[in-house]
């Protein structure tokens, strides 16, 4: 008890008693089901096929691998991020549905680690997309793997682990940083603006300068639409 | 003298020939041609009565040549197959009508030709379905052979080889079955259905035999019965398009008429049955059944392995006749019925596959399985008709297809046949296989820059389309409907008749009731429905907005490949095709060639000493023994 936070405070729940249940019930589901994509950038990776298998076997987590974004819950960058691969993160973090979740493995993707020193590579994660963990070490071992995916699940069943909300609502500083180092010309095809406006999460730090940039030169991706082009002019041969 | 049914409808033929013949090069006349078509349809329907147990309707036309007396009638066999045969000719002919007529002109194509080639073809099978003896079957044998002929080698290059190949096999397969007319000649004395009928009690087991190969052999020709299936897929696939769809739909099945009539009507499964092969557990109709299977499964994995889609077609076609006579040869209530039905089934959905394929080569230009894909943002009715056209194929509820293999299987089961049960789904994996390779490289995956522009097939062509795909899923629904017409024709060629009902068929060894099945399948459907609009709104992305180990995608760049489909399971099963049979074509070519450099020796040499020589020595040799 030597800080002030950490002294228990009771506070009364309000709302629904129904409401808070069923959102209870959610993020209990929630957290026990978590499918990763790894996206394997560094040395870090080779402490995973030991944490899948049969030796540390995070299923018994409900933790498994996933092959694609769309259906992925978290995104496990497992070591140094260079300035190219950067760009394919983003691209990938945006594909992710909500609510999504980052986890950084080893130094490199805290601080740099042993390439601070290297020009071509991002030392910081979290300058460029919200980072809910990060797992230091070089490398961490297994256990500590699974140690901090257990902590992003009590985050999860809390309702604690919510930064995947902080890329909506500041999406013009994660923006700025990128253009910083990809150039102004940088686009990725998803509209995060238009997805910070259907989660509700539009506030101040979604536009800025940098977003107003992004719009100058951004060429929107629609879906292709299924059609017949019966309506279509016949074209004159 | 007043005029049949059957003489109104054979006239009505005609005039369609004629009208194809003489004003076909005029304005509109496709659809002309098409409505002569719905005209004769209307005929037959006029004769719906056959379909439900009706008597045999007699034409007024025939005479008799050398003490033979040749006569055509129709009954509950000749009306089934007539149905098939006018609906498919109908709904391609519609098909070819407007825009696919003008641009196979554009491309150099004979339209005056190709109708008339139509045309020759639906009145040559009428006149073969109407046979009332023998020897007016092989006539209608011969022009049906030699009408697919003209249909066949109307696209010129690849199409008159592949032409060639059919009427040299049509022809062996003609000459066999003039060999087995003799044969039946020389015991009866009379090529009448009834006397052959009485002929056949009596026959000796080697005859009966020498019959069964001669007549199964020929016949089997125009099936495309393993081995005589070679010349089938590139004949049918290299026809133009609505050509193709009718030719696949029931040109073939005339050999299936032909068996049910000769060697099912006349000489009876129980004499087949009898027929046993020395030293050895079987007979001639497991021997026919075992052909069967055979012809489901080396053309069905075969399909699988085509990169063209009209060939993949083409070849399923081959291998859903073993199914029909297998069903056939079972001879049960139920496995009858399912090899009859499953000939009206196999028109509905092969027909509408042939035409989608055509709807897209239309449109693209091609049917080179490597060079589609995506195409369902752009031709979403013709997938829907593919879609519906392959479920049907692949013998899943709730198409038609499903209802016709149940049959067959169910009868194996009960009749103890689980080996030919197991080659039957082994068949039917290889089908659901390569369907699924049909659709996904025309339809799925990443549309090419080329194709971005793409419409859906004009009305003309989409009309017969969703004809079809409606029939496809309202037999599958009412089975009850053509099994009725299935009932009358067991009957009339002498097999159980089954016990039907609206739903599909009632049996103590196990029903069918297709309502239920649909109905189950479509509330998973709906609770799957209602668990997706609930769910909140989904997000449509673009396809280049996918995720490829996190790269970019652009448009110019493929990131799906549909070549080399099912790598995986060619390593595993690639080994086993060795094209045995075109081995076994080509030594049989050679051997032929090489009997007739020997005959032109012969000939050639004007020799006269050596021909003295050899008759005397022949003469000497024949008086001494």
């Amino acid at each position: 008890m030597s800080s002030i936070n950490q002294i228990p405070v009771i506070e009364a729940k309000k709302g629904n008693p129904l409401a808070r249940v069923f959102d209870e019930l959610v993020r209990f589901c929630r957290s026990r089901s978590l499918f990763i994509l790894h996206y394997c950038t560094g040395c870090g990776a080779i402490e995973l096929p030991p944490a899948m298998t049969s030796r540390f076997d995070m299923e018994r987590l409900g933790i498994q691998p996933m092959v694609s974004p769309r259906q992925a819950d978290i995104l496990l960058i497992t070591g140094y991020v260079s300035i190219k691969t950067l760009k394919r993160v983003i691209l990938t973090y945006e594909q992710m549905g909500s609510p999504k979740y980052v986890i950084g493995i080893c130094s490199c993707t805290v601080n740099g680690g042993m390439y601070w020193q290297s020009y071509a590579t991002a030392k910081k994660l979290d300058e460029y997309m919200p980072v809910d963990l990060y797992i230091a070490g070089c490398m961490p071992r297994p256990e500590a793997v699974i140690a901090g995916l257990q902590q992003l699940m009590d985050s999860i069943h809390a309702g604690k682990a919510n930064s995947w909300e902080d890329y909506y609502r500041n999406y013009d500083y994660y923006l700025g940083n990128q253009q910083k180092l990809f150039g102004d010309n940088w686009q990725t095809p998803t509209d995060v603006i238009a997805e910070a406006k259907h989660y509700n999460l539009l506030s101040k730090g979604t536009l800025g300068v940098h977003t107003r940039l992004l719009e100058q030169h951004q060429q929107p991706l629609e879906a292709l639409e299924m059609r017949l082009g019966h309506n279509l002019k016949e074209p004159t041969e | 003298m007043t005029l049949t049914l059957l003489d109104e409808l054979l006239l009505f033929s005609g005039a369609t020939l004629l009208v194809a013949l003489f004003i076909g090069r005029g304005l509109a006349a496709g659809w002309m041609v098409t409505i002569l078509y719905g005209g004769q349809l209307l005929t037959l329907l006029k004769m719906a009565a056959l379909g439900y147990g009706g008597g045999i309707i007699a034409s007024s036309l025939s005479f008799t040549v050398m003490g033979q007396n040749l006569s055509w009638r129709f009954d509950a066999l000749s009306w089934f197959f007539a149905l098939i045969t006018l609906g498919s000719a109908l709904l391609s002919s519609w098909f070819a009508c407007g825009a696919w007529e003008r641009s196979y002109a554009k491309q150099g194509g004979n339209i005056w030709l190709f109708h008339l080639a139509m045309a020759l073809n639906v009145l040559s099978m009428l006149i073969l379905l109407a046979s009332g003896d023998l020897l007016s079957l092989f006539i209608g044998w011969e022009l049906v052979s030699w009408a697919g002929f003209l249909l066949m080698a109307l696209a010129g290059g690849v199409a008159t080889q592949a032409a060639m190949r059919y009427i040299t096999y049509a022809m062996a397969g003609g000459m066999a079955i003039f060999g087995g007319l003799a044969l039946v000649y020389s015991s009866s004395g009379s090529l009448q259905l009834d006397a052959v009928l009485i002929a056949v009690e009596s026959m000796s087991t080697t005859k009966l035999w020498l019959l069964v190969i001669l007549f199964g052999g020929g016949f089997g020709v125009k099936m495309g019965l393993l081995p005589f299936h070679l010349w089938q897929a590139p004949a049918y696939a290299e026809t133009p398009g609505p050509g193709s769809a009718f030719l696949g739909a029931i040109s073939s099945r005339m050999g299936l008429f032909a068996i049910l009539l000769v060697l099912v009507k006349l000489f009876g499964i129980v004499n087949i049955d009898s027929l046993k092969i020395p030293f050895t557990l079987i007979d001639a109709r497991d021997l026919l059944a075992w052909i069967a299977v055979f012809t489901i499964i080396f053309p069905t994995f075969t399909a699988m392995k085509q990169n063209d889609a009209r060939h993949l077609l083409a070849w399923h076609g081959i291998g859903q006749g073993g199914y029909m006579l297998l069903g056939v040869v079972v001879a049960d209530a139920m496995g009858g019925a399912g090899g009859l039905l499953h000939v009206f089934n196999h028109a509905t959905y092969q027909a509408a596959l042939f035409m989608a394929v055509t709807a897209v080569i239309h449109r693209t230009g091609t049917a080179d399985l490597n060079k589609l894909g995506g195409l369902v943002v752009r031709m979403p009715l013709s997938f829907m008709v593919l879609l519906i056209g392959i479920i049907g194929l692949a013998g899943l509820p709730p198409m038609n297809g499903f209802v016709s293999k149940w049959l067959v299987y169910r009868s194996l089961l009960n009749e103890g046949m689980p080996l030919l049960f197991l080659a039957a789904v082994i068949g039917t994996l290889g089908t659901i296989l390569s369907v699924y390779k049909l659709i996904h490289n025309i339809f799925l995956g990443q549309l090419r820059v080329e194709h971005e522009q793409v419409k859906e097939a004009p009305w003309s062509m989409m009309a017969p389309m969703l004809i079809l795909a409606a029939i496809i899923f309202i037999t599958g629904l009412f089975p009850g409907i053509p099994l009725a017409w299935v009932a009358s024709v067991q009957e009339v060629v002498g097999l159980p008749a089954t016990d039907y009902t609206l739903g599909g068929v009632e049996s103590v060894s196990g029903s069918l009731d297709m309502i239920w099945v649909i109905g189950v399948l479509f509330a998973g459907f709906g609770i799957g429905a209602v668990i997706f609009y609930s769910a909140g709104r989904s997000k449509r992305v673009h396809q280049l907005d996918n995720y490829a180990g996190g790269h970019f995608l652009s448009a110019d760049v493929r990131y799906q490949y549909s070549d080399n489909f099912y790598a995986g399971l060619m390593h595993l099963v690639g080994g086993w095709y060795r094209g045995s049979f075109l081995w076994l074509e080509k030594s049989v070519i050679s051997l032929i060639d090489f009997l007739s450099l020997v005959m032109q020796g012969l000939y050639r040499r004007a020799n006269a000493e050596f021909y003295l020589l050899s008759t005397a020595l022949f003469v000497m040799a024949w008086v001494v023994i």
